[in-house]
């Protein structure tokens, strides 16, 4: 079985147009650790970039650097042409505008899961309970978790949670989604039901910037790869390039680290279905 | 020694009077602590390092003076400064307020910081204010956790009252005081008083307890 023959990644999209988020040579100190050491690469409107690279490379740090979570020292990220980091920026308009999901989900515990979703609406946007409610119950069923509303997020699997969250995100209506490791806290058997989540949001359309170590939805659903590797970037590319003609040497030790082969791509069909046609062993389907 | 209960029943009111001041005195300084506490908690956790230093003088001060020389302070002198007079009762709320609000205050700020930073981060990744964030995001989980030592301070509040009796507080155990000295029964007089705050302060505590334990998954974060 050859996968390079037949590699269903998706083409960059949009490059045409001016990028919605862009990083220009971003540089962030910790003390004498150089967290981000110029980093530049951009999303268009509608891609799916998915930031992959051994732990502690910096690719945490750059997503809470992308909605100035974090400062920065130096260089510029902008988003929708405008400077994150500008005094004059509204930070909280820009905020709400870039949906973030975490690694520990971070739901809030005294909150119900419905007013989880429903409190960014009602605190950030004003928005009468009734209507933000509404949206709210709209989004969980979307997850797949409108049952589970009245409920306080203690009482959900990892994975459950992790849809509350990515639905609270987008009650906000963003333009772009950030995930900082969705997948990394949870049990293997949770991972998919998040995974698919986020490749119909794909699917959808939406504009994702992804941190992630499962290397299967970044081939998949990822247009644009970018490779980290001690606050740099050391290689970026469609997905098709950088997981089977990696052209730096540190891309290719960290994808057989990895255990990737091309190979191992049927083992991984569990997590994600793959669009119907796509893979050669798949188009049975 | 004969036990003769009569100058309770014939001065039920008198005493009863004292009990609602008793209550009055203690809910008005648990909500001026409270105020004071939430305010100074949240001032020394988020407002740096100016607002840390001057909330902190006042924690350590209040901390390190008996409640007993506060009250007499604020009563005898206090007025002194601001040049009006104030009543006992006024003088007795402020007072005991200013003192439980140190207690509250460093009892809040160690909820705040428990609260772990990944929760103020998603509620400012969502567009919030900090001030919206700590209102409707960490402020609440931290009072839930707090929940078994404030339930303390507010108990000791309660049993705190009774020292505005020195700037005669017409509270309970001043009532007590003034009704054994014309009665010449203080064994009938103290222990029902006693009885009386054990009435009020246990229940409180049990109650406080069970609303923690339901509380409590909601505060861990």
């Amino acid at each position: 079985m050859s996968i390079r023959t037949e590699t269903p990644t998706r083409p960059r999209i949009g490059s045409d147009a001016a990028p919605i988020l862009s990083f220009d040579n971003v540089c962030k100190r910790y003390g004498s650790l150089d967290a981000l050491a110029g980093v530049t690469f951009q999303v268009n409107r509608g891609e799916v970039v998915c930031l992959i690279g051994p732990s502690g490379s910096g690719k945490s740090t750059l997503l809470r650097c992308a909605n100035a979570l974090e400062s920065i020292d130096s260089g510029r990220v902008l988003m929708d042409g405008r400077d994150v980091h500008d005094r004059r920026t509204d930070a909280r308009n820009l905020r709400r505008r870039m949906g973030m999901v975490f690694q520990n989900f971070e739901l809030f515990p005294h909150l119900t899961v419905l007013r989880n979703v429903a409190v960014g609406p009602t605190t950030v946007l004003r928005m009468p309970a009734a209507g933000a409610a509404a949206r709210a119950m709209e989004l969980l069923r979307k997850v797949g978790l409108g049952d589970k509303a009245a409920q306080y997020p203690a009482a959900l699997s990892g994975g459950q949670q992790q849809r509350v969250a990515i639905a609270r995100a987008l009650a906000m209506q963003p333009d772009v989604m950030l995930f900082d490791e969705p997948t990394s806290a949870l049990d293997p058997e949770t991972i998919g039901e998040v995974l698919s989540v986020m490749k119909r949001l794909a699917d959808e359309g939406m504009t994702m910037v992804v941190v992630t170590h499962e290397m299967d939805f970044a081939k998949r659903v990822g247009n644009w790869i970018v490779v980290f590797d001690h606050g740099k970037v050391v290689e970026q590319g469609p997905p098709r390039q950088v997981f089977e003609e990696p052209t730096i040497q540190r891309t290719r030790d960290f994808l057989s680290h990895l255990g990737w082969h091309g190979e191992s791509l049927a083992a991984s069909d569990l997590l994600v279905p793959a669009p119907s046609g796509s893979y050669e062993h798949r188009t049975s389907d | 020694m004969d036990i003769d209960v009569s100058p309770l029943i014939l001065n039920w009111q008198f005493i009863l009077t004292g009990l609602g001041f008793t209550i009055s005195l203690s809910l008005l300084s648990i909500i001026l602590g409270a105020a004071i506490g939430i305010f100074g908690g949240v001032a020394r956790t988020y407002g740096g390092p100016l607002l840390d230093t001057i909330v902190g003088v006042y924690v350590d001060l209040v901390r390190s003076i008996p409640v007993l020389a506060i009250l007499v302070w604020t009563y005898f002198a206090f007025p002194l400064v601001i040049g009006e007079s104030l009543t006992p009762f006024t003088g007795g709320v402020l007072a005991l307020g200013v003192h439980l609000g140190a207690y509250i205050t460093e009892t809040i700020r160690a909820g705040l910081t428990s609260v772990r930073p990944g929760q103020m981060r998603a509620a400012l990744a969502l567009g919030m204010s900090r001030t919206q964030a700590i209102r409707t995001i960490i402020l609440p989980q931290a009072v839930i956790r707090m929940l078994p030592p404030l339930g303390s301070l507010i108990v000791i509040a309660v049993k705190d009252s009774a020292i505005a009796s020195v700037i005669a507080v017409p509270e309970l155990l001043r009532q007590s005081q003034v009704l054994a000295g014309k009665t010449f029964r203080p064994f009938e007089i103290y222990t029902s008083a006693m009885l009386i705050y054990f009435l009020i302060c246990y229940p409180t505590a049990r109650m406080i307890d069970r609303i923690y334990r339901n509380l409590a998954p909601l505060g861990a974060s």
